[in-house]
């Protein structure tokens, strides 16, 4: 009698679609919170959200994170404000993916996406750099760093709403 | 100030504190109790602007028929509270007073005061060279109002990088106009160059010198700034604030001693080693206080400098060429095996103690007794040793009744910081007597101004000395252990007096301290001006007290230390008549004087230990043989005696240049191959050795040196930043050796006699050597930043030598001195005395003698050959 009823259920999923996605050929949708490698944001106009202020960097219990910044001027522009990352490593081997960064950032510039797939042969390749996690720009706007005319970005944090 | 204890009620309850201190300080010192500032610095007087102190004041009634103390039922004391709060910077402690600082009326003020400086304040804390250590996020987090009524998008726009002068710049969104900055530089420093242009919002700082920003001390403006309105172009932007190591150093630079603590971080543009970032000044209210000068704070960047010898150099086949260290040291060694005792060294200023005892030890070892120090123009340190200003004194104490004496030295460029100290001291109504041959800054602040003429400084000695002896202005029970002294006063007997009223002021104050230079002065000169100094402080009964005695002004950060272990000048002089067989230069630059630049041809075998390969070094001279790269006093362990002789110690920042070793190891190195014990694994080892040899230094441990003594008023960074971003004195403070007049024994006072000096022959002037601040030697001038403030090469003539000769300001002109030429431009005014050159050290390349001699200006058409 038992033999028979775990036939039955065997036989019974035979007919449901299958669970198992033929990764990587295929690949399942994420979940909108899933924390995967980070990527450093642009505005609109292709300047970098990244203003090298190192918050990240303070806030990460893995300490992973590594900021060294530079002064932007209108003539070599990366950034809104006066300073930008001119260095910007995270060493995925520490990174815990806990996201703190992110909370930290005071400009919304670094966002754990969901790139996953994050394998090297070599330990040294395993610290991203700057370029590798920089979002390019989008079509039709210039990378940086850019040329701007005077006075036009002399903030460094956006204007935000009042919460209140 | 007097030192009345009262009793001071602080939110009802009773503390006791001095009277007259101001209320934050007591509160802050006495009672732990935090009233929150801007504008008020605990260095300089309050002001009352910022509005952040604000505190409910109130008194005990007394009933105003009869006096007496008006009680509540329960038998306290009524107090009457003020209508209105007052500002507790300006207000000081009297007895019977109340303050409250938790009232509702109180927070309300503060959250008021911190919402009106935010309104206007941009929010820039992420890219903020202040942000973690700044007192406006601190005193917001603590008092501010959590939210904003203002839009944040209508906040003013003003200008975020205007550069003041070349090393700071002004961001005028963020600076809250505390004017903090121009007092200190009006107050502290007396360089007035700053000051508030417009009104109301459109307040701004602007500098109004020419050059902007004129003066050695802008860094500290960046410290006591309260926001983070000033930085420095040295530091902004180059890390954030809790990301560096603070590791307390000493400045190289000078004889202060300054107390400084070297910002680290790893570097990615260095190739991801730790170099230093910035440099902040230490607590030590004994030294430096918490000032420290610009070429300390920017004269860092040698540590790491690309320029800096990475490895040893070899000569093979006439060719200096890199070599192991074993091969170079063995080089070494083997030259000096071969000279047996004919070796000589001579050690530059930024050699430490520890480099000293073991070359020292290898003098020793061979038998030689050839110790000579760089600069060779030095005289006979012994004055020092007896009649230095007591162990513990401070500058800081010196005010009213007091007196300070400032003889052949222009401070403001050799000592910035005491500089800064004689002025303060004047300020607070001590007597400040200067005597120079010419024109110095500090004239300004002084009561007495004794301008003599060339070579006539121990005259000037003299004749103080001899007007204290006739009028009795001496110290009875001073002279009853002094020896010598009838001679002295027959010595003296007829001696011209005529700075009576300065002989009187200075022999008449409570405490005296003499400031004694090298300007103007050959060896003989140095020598007798010292010891007409220390006659002066012992016949006056000041030498040997807390707070009096002879300050040398020498050239290098560790000279006296130099002079402690037996090395002198006279050593280095007799080298030229008795040449060494081989001469081991130990970061002495001696190829800078002509006269010693043709010793290095005349020895068999130069040895040089240096960290920068340049011709002073002996780069030029076919002689050097061995050449080994030492490191700086950012990457080891050692200490320096200022030349108040504090021995203070300093701490490994950062790894070494290339292969450097330090000296005292390269050195020890070569002994081991002598035959000598291997030497000691560690630079406190080292120290350890020299402490059980040399008694002077026989306390000087490191675990000693690394004590903290208590600084009053506490105002190092933490927790609050109070006192601007000046750093606690985490690390030790030093110890200064007791001069001989602080013991018991007998004093010695000699009568001197000014030496013959400079003869100039017809159509000759003298050509006196000076020392300026900014110069081009490698340990400065590889702080790119400051090369816009290092003054080109010139020589100061006077007006009416100029006229003679022909030469107007701004020619360019040639002067020939003791066989060197030397190329400047000509500064025509009265700043030099008649018949009298005045030539800038290490302003240009070309060598030029240390001492005055007689020589010749000329007049060039052609341009100036560069260099």
């Amino acid at each position: 009698m038992n033999l028979i009823r775990g036939f039955v259920t065997t036989f019974k999923y035979l007919f449901r679609e299958p669970v198992t996605y033929q990764y990587p050929e295929q690949e399942r949708p994420f979940r909108e919170r899933y924390k995967g490698r980070h990527a450093l944001k642009r505005y609109d106009n292709g300047l970098e959200k990244c203003i090298g202020c190192a918050l990240c960097a303070a806030a990460c219990p893995a300490d992973a994170i590594w900021v060294e910044a530079a002064e932007n001027t209108d003539e070599v522009r990366y950034s809104p404000g006066e300073r930008y990352a001119k260095t910007y490593e995270i060493n995925m081997l520490r990174c815990i993916f806990c996201g703190y960064c992110e909370d930290a950032c005071p400009t919304e510039a670094i966002v754990l996406e969901h790139e996953h797939r994050l394998s090297f042969t070599d330990r040294r390749d395993a610290i991203y750099t700057k370029a590798d996690l920089l979002d390019p720009p989008s079509d039709g706007v210039p990378d940086t760093p850019q040329r701007v005319p005077p006075g036009s970005f002399d903030r460094s944090i956006p204007d935000m709403q009042n919460p209140l | 100030m007097t030192e009345n204890t009262v009793t001071l009620h602080i939110d009802g309850t009773p503390y006791q504190m001095p009277e007259g201190m101001n209320l934050v300080d007591a509160a802050r010192i006495y009672a732990g109790i935090e009233i929150p500032i801007f504008c008020y610095h605990p260095k300089m007087e309050p002001v009352g602007m910022c509005r952040m102190c604000l505190v409910d004041i109130g008194f005990e009634a007394r009933d105003r028929a009869t006096g007496e103390p008006v009680l509540n039922p329960d038998g306290t004391p009524q107090v009457r509270w003020g209508r209105k709060l007052e500002t507790g910077c300006t207000t000081r402690v009297t007895a019977g007073m109340h303050i409250r600082t938790k009232t509702q009326a109180v927070t309300k003020a503060r959250k008021d005061i911190l919402e009106f400086l935010l309104s206007s304040h941009p929010l820039d804390c992420p890219i903020c060279d202040k942000g973690g250590e700044c007192p406006l996020q601190d005193l917001t987090m603590r008092h501010g109002p959590g939210t904003s009524r203002m839009a944040f998008d209508e906040k003013k726009r003003l200008g975020k990088h205007l550069p003041l002068g070349d090393l700071i710049v002004l961001d005028c969104e963020r600076c809250i106009q505390c004017a903090r900055c121009i007092r200190f530089q009006a107050e502290v420093v007396g360089d007035d160059v700053l000051a508030f242009h417009e009104r109301a919002r459109s307040l701004q700082i602007i500098s109004i010198s020419d050059p902007p920003f004129d003066t050695y001390f802008g860094g500290n403006t960046a410290d006591v700034c309260p926001v983070g309105a000033l930085t420095t172009v040295d530091f902004r932007f180059g890390a954030r604030p809790w990301e560096m190591e603070n590791i307390p150093s000493i400045s190289p630079h000078g004889p202060v001693g300054e107390n400084i603590a070297l910002g680290v971080r790893l570097d990615r543009d260095s190739g991801g080693v730790k170099r230093v970032k910035r440099v902040l000044p230490r607590q030590n209210e004994e030294v430096n206080e918490i000032w420290i000068s610009d070429k300390t704070r920017f004269g860092h960047h040698f540590t790491l400098s690309p320029d800096r010898l990475q490895t040893p150099l070899l000569r093979k086949r006439g060719e200096l060429v890199e070599a192991s260290w074993s091969d170079a040291i063995k080089a070494a060694a083997k030259a000096v095996k071969e000279a047996g005792n004919r070796v000589g060294i001579i050690a530059g200023p930024m050699m430490t103690n520890e480099d000293l005892y073991m070359l020292r030890g290898l003098a020793g070892h061979v038998g030689s007794r050839k110790l000579g120090v760089w600069p060779p123009n030095l005289g006979d340190p012994d004055p020092v040793a007896e009649v230095g200003i007591a162990a513990g004194s401070r500058l800081t104490a010196l005010g009213k009744g007091d007196a300070v004496l400032v003889i052949a030295s222009d401070l403001e460029e050799e000592a910035p910081i005491w500089f800064l100290q004689a002025k303060q001291a004047a300020d607070r109504g001590a007597h400040l007597v200067v005597a120079n041959m010419r024109t110095t800054k500090l004239d300004r602040y002084a009561g007495h101004v004794i301008a003599y003429d060339f070579n006539e400084g121990v005259d000037v000695l003299n004749g103080l000395t001899a007007a204290a002896i006739s009028h009795r202005w001496t110290n009875r029970s001073a002279l009853e252990r002094v020896n010598g002294y009838d001679e002295l006063t027959a010595a003296l007997k007829g001696t011209r007096q005529p700075y009576k009223e300065a002989a009187e002021a200075m022999a008449k104050a409570r405490n005296l301290v003499v400031f004694v230079g090298d300007d103007g002065l050959d060896p003989e000169g140095h020598t007798a001006l010292l010891r007409a100094a220390a006659n002066f402080l012992i016949i006056t009964g000041h030498a040997g007290q807390l707070n009096n005695g002879l300050v040398p002004v020498w050239p290098g950060a560790n000279t006296q230390g130099a002079f402690d272990l037996g090395f002198s000048s006279e050593n280095t002089r007799a080298m030229l008549k008795n040449p060494p067989e081989v001469l081991i230069l130990a970061g002495a630059p001696a190829a800078a004087d002509p006269a010693y630049a043709a010793l290095l041809d005349r020895v068999e075998t130069v040895i040089s230990l240096t960290m920068f390969h340049n011709a002073a070094a002996g780069a030029d001279a076919p002689t050097t043989a061995v050449v080994l790269p030492i490191q700086s006093f950012a990457e080891r362990d050692g200490t320096f005696t200022s030349a108040m002789r504090r021995v203070q110690r300093f701490y490994t920042a950062h790894g070494p240049a290339g292969q450097s070793l330090p000296a005292w190891e390269a050195v020890g190195l070569i002994g081991e191959r002598l035959g000598m014990p291997r030497p000691p694994r560690s630079s406190a080892l080292v120290m350890q050795a020299l402490t059980e040899e040399v008694r002077l230094y026989s306390e000087m441990t490191y675990p000693a040196l690394a004590r903290v003594a208590e600084q009053f008023p506490p105002i190092g960074a933490s927790p609050d930043f109070y006192g601007g971003a000046t750093r606690s004195a985490a690390g030790g403070t030093g110890i200064a050796w007791p001069s001989r007049a602080e013991g018991r024994g007998k004093l010695t006072v000699k009568a001197v006699r000014a030496p013959e000096g400079v003869k100039p022959g017809p159509g000759e002037l003298v050509i006196s050597p000076v020392r300026r601040l900014y110069d081009r030697t490698p340990e400065f001038y590889t702080a790119t930043l400051m090369h816009g403030r290092i003054p080109e090469p010139f020589a100061a003539v006077n007006t009416a030598d100029a006229s003679r000769l022909g030469i107007a300001n701004g020619d360019s002109v040639v002067v020939h001195v003791a066989g060197a030429a030397v190329h400047v431009t000509a500064v025509v005014d009265s700043y030099a005395p008649e018949g009298v050159v005045l030539l800038p050290l290490y302003l240009s390349s070309e060598p030029m003698p240390l001492v005055p001699l007689a020589g010749t200006v000329e007049k060039i058409t052609e341009p100036v050959p560069a260099d």
